[in-house]
């Protein structure tokens, strides 16, 4: 019976521009172009040094918003992601450890740390049923707490190996940096082809739907956690390879840029849709315009305005590209 | 364990022995008792209706059969054995399965996904392989001959009839035993393909239990029928030893189930139009014209997509014309949505399709949703009190004989059928001398549907008009003064007087009797 | 099988039944802002015990007066909560209220009265441009006031070359350190905010206006609300209450920051939940949110006289209002009807 809105004609370029140009290809585009008007303001911005820099500065941040795109795509909001690469930027500032083997370690640790806070949060938004926004407010205060405790104001020193190694560039071209979240969005792109992805965007549509399919939505949401927890934990790791230091409120600056970065990559908010590669581009973007307005000579004072202009423009385009392909 | 139920299901074919039984099924939800007593037993290779008003717990029986709810008391026995499922997988597993009424499909996903879920066809490594999810869809809807759907598509984007039949079809294909069939023509406008998907199920043996407010079609497919009342199982009769007066008085009790009143008709002609649609056009429609005079009933009518919802919503000022103007009272009036409506000339207030995402205000009390429209009238000072909401709300509730009593409930509480008593309370309650209603008696029970009859009746006794929409023909010709019949987006033909009969109506839904109609299969 | 003479017995009992779902529903509210109330008391009164300095009416007062600032965020973000958005700008709009009221009484020309509603409607416009974002450009509102957010705070940051310079106006200075009939203002400001906020949000018809759209906007404009209207006035609301609690805070500690509004995001959004509202929108109510904010406020009090070091401090906050969280959440009021008998 109201079949009249939903057979509406479909504008096929609408289709495939909503299609192709919402997502990764969108965001991609506008990289470029941004890239280039960097490349034209810095000539050396084209050497591979300067991309591995780049790359370097865009790591956390990229990381941190694929844990929150997942949460995101399962219409969740995550605001622990700050608390989580606090405590994991001052556990490597406080007990560092050198060499690859304490690399490894250290890696651990922060996979570790964020899982459990993961596991808290699938516990409270999963089994409990409490909003993902609110439980998360609460991990996210507990966890400044504790970065707090292990560290009370802003010292210490990262081990030279982290920060060297993961900073460095391999057969001096391709930036480690690069590869951690490349490999990181590789094992996305395999987890979202399997029924725990394929849930995970169901349970983001329509959760009662999902259930009522035989999704479990309980685990799928838990796992979720889980993973996104990971995710802020090599944010963290990276961040302190970036920075060297430990800083208890470092992860803060992150938590509002990991919701623009996800904007900014075409995720709906309302879940269900999206990807990680756009976001990770998403993430690019954010701190690619920093470096951009910075060498554009503007007063670093009004360097906010024109990040929040562009955030605005660019989730406004977006939503306008996805209008034309619903035809509406 | 599937051999066992074959060799059970052999033997219980030649039996006609009981697949299903369950009895003193019970359940509450803190002090509201959703089911007080039901018993029910479904019979092999039959189809058993379940019947009852909204809100008499056939939805909870429902769902505690399908696994979604598990009772407090009362036994449930599938094939002999104990049956306690305690999930809607567990439940599957003993091959009983469920169309909801609410569908259950995501919107997201395709087709296939939807089919096949938990259980996706994997490559090596675990990943789910998209073309074997995609072929296996396409066999699964092959064998329920419905090949046009693509198995690739999203749920999302097909009609929602498609859906509906893909809702079906998942239970068909997971109901080895047991197939419970919650409303599933609420979206289908003919039943020839839902009624051969049954009966080639119940020739397997399984036993289906059907859930539908329209007896004609209960008693076409159904030979049992269960009727609850309150929740509880008055009684469980043959079908053909019941008359339709036997079972409407075990639906609602004592009271009288259909009075046909034939209305004399008060169109005053010489008035001007109140409503005027003149060559409208949007994206489904073209060319619509039409006069809605003060004190007529105005019908529509038309098979599934043929623009109807359309009609309403540019009325209502939902949606824009591409073409075409309306007026209200004599006056063009360019419709931004129905608060303009409300605003222009004599009022037109519109009850929307979709009771529960387009009409109730879940969360808010009854009386909060009935005086929304008309709030400011009746505050003081742009203050208000739920004392004074009650009080306004009452006497629009009696309009459409509500209980008064419900005015201070969470909307949400109440049955369907009170909601809709609650919506078209506010239609009427805002003054409005027009009324656009899109299926104003939809899955209702009979009780209420006769309420809303009288109700609408009156309001247009007293000069008011009428414009509706219903996808049952003998409401139409019950309520409507004149008929407009929508076909291949356009008005079709008008039936006034002698001619307004479900026959014609019939006829003319299919363009004349000719059956070109495009995918669907056409009764 | 069962025989029709069996159901009108059943009957009286069913309707019986079916009343009392009703009145707990609406139970359910009132239980959470009296929990709400009653810790915030146990916890002042209580805190006597861990030291007698606490629990005195002086403790009472001063938790009143921080409680004033936390009580009038929360009442237009939980209004923005209300239609199903949020406002992370509160931040920038109440740098924005301290900031321009300093600069504006330090340049000495303009009159002092003027002062206040001039910075309200600087405050109330970018709260208007956060809804024409949200509501025409269709940005989410997480976004759109993150980003009003960002870029108000750069705009100040510009606008006072870093640092921001003059004095609190007379107006704010009066509101904060002045008494009437008795009682310090900001406790009588805050019971005449607190009666006007709950008339406005459960007894007006524009309150009832943001519930409906709050719970399903296609529903509301079916019924004839005017949508846009309902979604635009809650940012205004909001965006000129953090310009309110800059001036009053401006007032209080006799000086502007560029950073004066950042420590206050976190805990309107913490009181509009711990006080029973949903964060999706169309549930909760103002008399929750007032509890919420004065309960975080008197936990902030007790937790800095007990000499705790920062980062535990933290911590007990979060954990506290986790525990809220937990004690009020909707599973466990259906758990404790369903299983207590």
């Amino acid at each position: 019976m109201s079949t009249a809105n939903t057979q509406a004609p479909i504008n096929p370029l609408g289709q495939w521009l909503s299609r192709y140009a919402t997502g990764a290809v969108l965001i991609v585009i506008i990289y470029a172009a941004l890239y280039t008007v960097y490349a034209v303001q810095q000539p050396r911005a084209l050497t591979s040094y300067s991309i591995a820099a780049l790359m370097n500065n865009t790591a956390p941040l990229a990381l941190a918003a694929v844990g929150q795109a997942i949460i995101v795509i399962s219409r969740g909001f995550d605001l622990s992601v700050a608390g989580v690469i606090s405590i994991c930027n001052v556990t490597l500032a406080v007990y560092p450890l050198e060499g690859p083997g304490g690399a490894a370690t250290s890696v651990a640790i922060c996979l570790a740390i964020g899982a459990v806070v993961g596991l808290v949060n699938g516990y409270l938004v999963a089994i409990l049923k409490i909003q993902s926004i609110a439980a998360t407010l609460a991990t996210m205060i507990i966890c400044q707490g504790i970065a707090l405790v292990i560290l009370k104001a802003p010292g210490g020193y990262v081990a030279e190996w982290i920060t060297y190694e993961m900073t460095d560039r391999v057969w001096q071209v391709i930036p480690v940096s690069g590869l951690v979240v490349g490999a990181v969005v590789l094992i996305w792109l395999a987890l979202k082809r399997s029924i725990w992805g394929i849930s995970l965007y169901a349970i983001g549509a329509d959760e009662t739907s999902a259930a009522l399919s035989g999704i479990n939505t309980l685990r799928v949401r838990f796992l979720a956690h889980v993973l996104a927890g990971c995710a802020y934990g090599l944010a963290g790791f990276m961040l302190s390879a970036q920075t060297a230091t430990g800083n208890p409120t470092s992860g803060t600056p992150l938590l509002m840029l990991s919701f623009a970065a996800v904007a900014l990559g075409g995720t709906s908010l309302a879940g269900g849709r999206g990807g990680l590669f756009a976001t990770v581009m998403g993430a690019a973007t954010l701190t690619l315009l920093q470096k951009v307005l910075f060498s554009s000579g503007i007063s670093s004072f009004y360097t906010g305005v024109f990040q929040g202009v562009v955030l605005i423009l660019a989730v406004v385009f977006c939503g306008l590209l996805a209008r034309l392909g619903d035809d509406r | 364990m599937s051999s066992t139920a074959s060799q059970q299901a052999k033997s219980v074919r030649s039996e006609g022995a009981l697949t299903l039984a369950a009895s003193g099924l019970r359940k509450t939800y803190g002090p509201t008792v959703a089911l007080e007593k039901a018993d029910i037993s479904l019979t092999s290779g039959q189809v058993h209706a379940l019947l009852g008003e909204n809100g008499a717990g056939k939805s909870t029986l429902v769902r505690i059969l399908a696994g979604a709810v598990q009772p407090d008391a009362g036994e449930m026995y599938l094939d002999g054995t104990p049956y306690r499922p305690t999930s809607l997988m567990d439940a599957r597993g003993r091959a009983v399965a469920t169309a909801f009424q609410e569908l259950s499909l995501v919107p997201n996903l395709t087709v296939a996904q939807n089919f096949l879920l938990p259980d996706l066809p994997k490559r090596r490594g675990g990943m789910v392989s998209a073309r074997a999810t995609s072929e296996a869809g396409k066999e699964w809807l092959a064998k329920y001959e419905l090949d046009w759907i693509d198995p690739s598509a999203t749920v999302g984007s097909l009609p929602l009839a498609d859906r509906q039949r893909i809702e079906i079809a998942r239970a068909l294909k997971n109901a080895g035993r047991v197939l419970i069939l919650d409303e599933p023509t609420a979206s289908l406008a003919e039943t020839s393909w839902l009624f051969k998907q049954i009966k080639k199920t119940t020739d397997r043996g399984v036993g289906v239990l059907y859930i539908s407010h329209r007896l004609s079609e209960v008693r076409e497919i159904c030979m049992q029928a269960t009727v609850l009342r309150n929740g509880a199982s008055i009684a469980s009769v043959a079908l053909s030893d019941a008359s339709d007066g036997d079972i409407f008085e075990m639906m609602v009790g004592h009271r009288a189930a259909h009075k046909r009143v034939v209305r004399d008709t008060k169109v005053e002609a010489t008035r001007p139009p109140r409503l005027r649609a003149n060559g409208l056009c949007g994206t489904d429609l073209r060319d619509v014209t039409f006069e809605l005079r003060p004190g007529e009933v105005l019908g529509v009518a038309g098979l599934e997509g043929q623009g109807q919802h359309e009609l309403f919503r540019l009325l209502a000022g939902l949606a824009k014309p591409n073409g075409g103007q309306i007026e209200v009272d004599g006056k063009p009036v360019k419709m931004t949505g129905p608060r303009k409506a409300l605003k222009s000339g004599s009022g037109i207030a519109y009850l929307p399709e979709e009771r529960k995402t387009e009409g109730i205000l879940g969360g808010l009390s009854a009386a909060t949703n009935i005086v929304l429209p008309f709030m400011p009238r009746i505050a003081a000072s742009t203050l208000i009190s739920p004392g004074m909401e009650t009080k306004a709300a009452r006497a629009a509730a009696q309009r459409v004989d509500m209980s008064e009593r419900y005015l201070s409930f969470d909307i949400a509480d109440l049955s369907g059928g009170n909601q809709q008593k609650a919506l078209i309370a506010r239609t009427l309650g805002t003054g409005a001398q027009t009324l656009l209603l899109f299926d104003p008696s939809r899955g209702v029970d009979v009780g209420t549907k006769q309420s809303i009859y009288a109700a609408i009746r009156k309001f247009a006794d007293e000069g008011g008009s009428v414009l509706f929409y219903s996808s049952e023909l003998p409401e139409i010709v019950q309520l409507a003064d004149r008929c407009m019949v929508l076909y291949g987006s356009r008005v079709f033909r008008s039936f006034t007087g002698q001619e307004l009969s479900e026959q014609n109506l019939v006829a003319a839904m299919l363009g004349h009797g000719r059956d070109e109609h495009d995918k669907g299969p056409v009764a | 099988m069962t025989t029709s003479s069996k159901a009108p017995s059943s009957h009286p009992d069913f309707t019986k039944n079916a009343d009392s779902r009703g009145s707990a529903k609406i139970s359910r509210e009132t239980i959470s802002a009296i929990s709400v109330a009653v810790l915030c008391l146990v916890l002042l009164f209580g805190a006597r015990f861990i030291n007698p300095a606490l629990g005195s009416w002086s403790q009472v007062e001063t938790v009143l007066i921080l409680g004033f600032f936390l009580v009038v965020l929360s009442f237009g973000q939980g209004l923005v909560i209300l239609t199903g958005g949020l406002d992370l700008s509160l931040p920038a709009t109440i740098t924005l209220g301290g900031i321009l009221a300093t600069s504006w009484a330090g340049t000495g020309d303009a009159a002092q009265w003027f002062i206040l509603p001039a910075v309200l409607a600087v405050c109330g416009a970018v709260g208007l441009l956060s809804a024409i974002g949200v509501i025409w450009l269709r940005v989410p509102p997480f976004i759109m006031t993150m980003a009003m957010s960002i870029i108000v705070a750069s705009a100040l940051l510009g606008y006072t070359r870093g640092t921001p310079r003059g004095y609190a106006p007379d107006v704010a200075v009066a509101l904060m350190k002045s008494d009437v009939l008795g009682l310090p203002t900001p406790i009588v400001a805050l019971v005449i905010f607190v009666l006007t906020g709950w008339l406005f949000q459960s007894r007006s018809v524009f309150g009832r206006y943001i519930y409906a759209v709050g719970t399903n906007v296609d529903a509301a404009r079916n019924a004839g609300v005017p949508v846009i209207a309902t979604q635009t006035i809650p940012y205004v609301i909001s965006a000129i209450c953090g310009g309110f609690v800059g001036i009053a805070l401006v007032g209080y500690s006799s000086g502007a920051t560029l950073r004066m509004g950042d420590d206050y995001l976190l805990p309107s959004i913490a009181a509009v939940v711990i006080g029973g509202s949903s964060i999706l929108g169309g549930r909760g109510t103002f008399l929750g949110t007032v509890g919420g904010a004065l309960l975080l406020t008197v936990l902030g009090t007790i937790i800095s006289a007990l000499g705790l070091e920062f980062g535990l401090r933290t911590i007990v906050e979060g954990s506290i209002i986790l525990i809220a969280l937990l004690l009020l959440r909707e599973e466990l009021f259906q758990k404790l009807r369903s299983f207590g008998k």
